[in-house]
């Protein structure tokens, strides 16, 4: 079966990003596709690759990234929502003269038409906010 | 985009009061997109949602744009099928000549049959 | 078509009396984050009706200390039986 996922929530705010993270995890354990992640609103955070997080603590950014890249996933940062929260790659850092690159490149910035593809093309999505 | 030619029935349920956080906001981006990408678009106003729709808005003060202006390009953009929760308004006190909009309002039984007929549905 | 619905905030949000208002025979309720705190109420303050299965997220319910095992009326899954779950139904509405 084929999901998407869309996160709405912020990395340590809310318990809701890392449950996405882990129901992402479990859809590739059990042997289904992922057609897309899609980070909308505060969820762009889990694309930072600033984070450092304390030993003895998860850093979920790094987890989303090495889950995006170990399985290819097509892993989507809503534009609008992520520009304005700081998180950009070197395209839109070097176009607003930034000086630093503050999401990992295993995600995309693109727009919400990536997520109207998402549910036009998945089996089932799925809201983690 | 790779996306086959498919036109998907999707309901939005925006369930929020405006300004207070960006799921308002979030939930009519996502609801105008589909419209432009083709789908068939139900938008359902239900809970502290309906505060959205009370005219006489003005958020300069807040520096927010003013949603329920907004609100008003869903219609613009062809979303026909726009409604509110009837519940929702009458435990408000809030009368429909009180919104922005010419909504019609609806029973539960009717926001269950939009949710149960899409394809999917996006709640916030 | 059947719908899984998950609700992830406490009682105090009220969540499950809006998702119960749009139910439909069929459909099933998933209890994940603090929605688990559903399921430390008397039966009668959390079930919907007839014809609506109930289940809580594991991880999260022994996150917080709550035994679901004596909540006759709602069955344990892991990540796995989440994801089992949205197979089974036809698609998932979030209330959060």
């Amino acid at each position: 079966m084929k999901f998407s996922i869309v996160v709405y929530a912020a990395p340590y705010s809310a318990e809701a990003a890392a449950t996405a993270f882990n129901f992402t995890r479990s859809v590739l354990e059990q042997g289904h596709d992922i057609y897309r992640l899609f980070f909308f609103g505060d969820g762009v955070h889990n694309a930072s690759r600033l984070s450092v997080v304390a030993q003895d603590e998860n850093n979920l950014q790094q987890q989303w990234d090495q889950l995006i890249r170990d399985h290819g996933l097509d892993s989507v940062i809503c534009v609008s929502s992520a520009v304005n929260r700081g998180i950009v790659d070197a395209q839109e850092a070097g176009r607003h003269e930034l000086g630093a690159v503050s999401a990992y490149a295993s995600s995309e910035l693109a727009g919400l038409g990536q997520l109207i593809d998402a549910t036009m093309n998945s089996d089932r999505v799925i809201n983690f906010g | 985009m790779a996306s086959k030619n498919t036109n998907k029935a999707i309901t939005f349920i925006s369930r929020r009061a405006p300004y207070g956080d960006s799921n308002a906001q979030l939930c009519l981006e996502m609801a105008l997109a589909c419209a432009v990408f083709g789908q068939t678009v139900s938008y359902v106003f239900l809970d502290d949602g309906v505060y959205q729709l009370l005219k006489h808005q003005d958020a300069r003060g807040i520096d927010s744009k003013t949603l329920g202006k907004a609100l008003e390009t869903l219609e613009l953009y062809g979303i026909e099928n726009i409604c509110v929760d009837a519940d929702s308004l009458s435990e408000r006190g809030i009368q429909g000549s009180d919104l922005v909009l010419e909504v019609e309002p609806v029973s539960r039984t009717h926001i269950a049959e939009l949710i149960h007929q899409a394809d999917s549905v996006f709640n916030l | 078509m059947t719908c899984l619905h998950t609700i992830s905030k406490s009682p105090t949000s009220k969540l499950l009396s809006s998702c119960a208002s749009v139910l439909k025979p069929g459909d099933g309720i998933l209890f994940i984050e603090d929605g688990v705190y559903y399921c430390s109420l008397a039966e009668s303050g959390r079930h919907p009706g007839a014809d609506v299965r109930l289940f809580a997220l594991k991880e999260d319910a022994a996150a917080r200390g709550l035994s679901v095992h004596s909540a006759a009326d709602v069955e344990l899954v892991d990540y796995a039986g989440f994801v089992e779950l949205c197979c089974e139904y036809e698609k998932i509405v979030s209330w959060f």
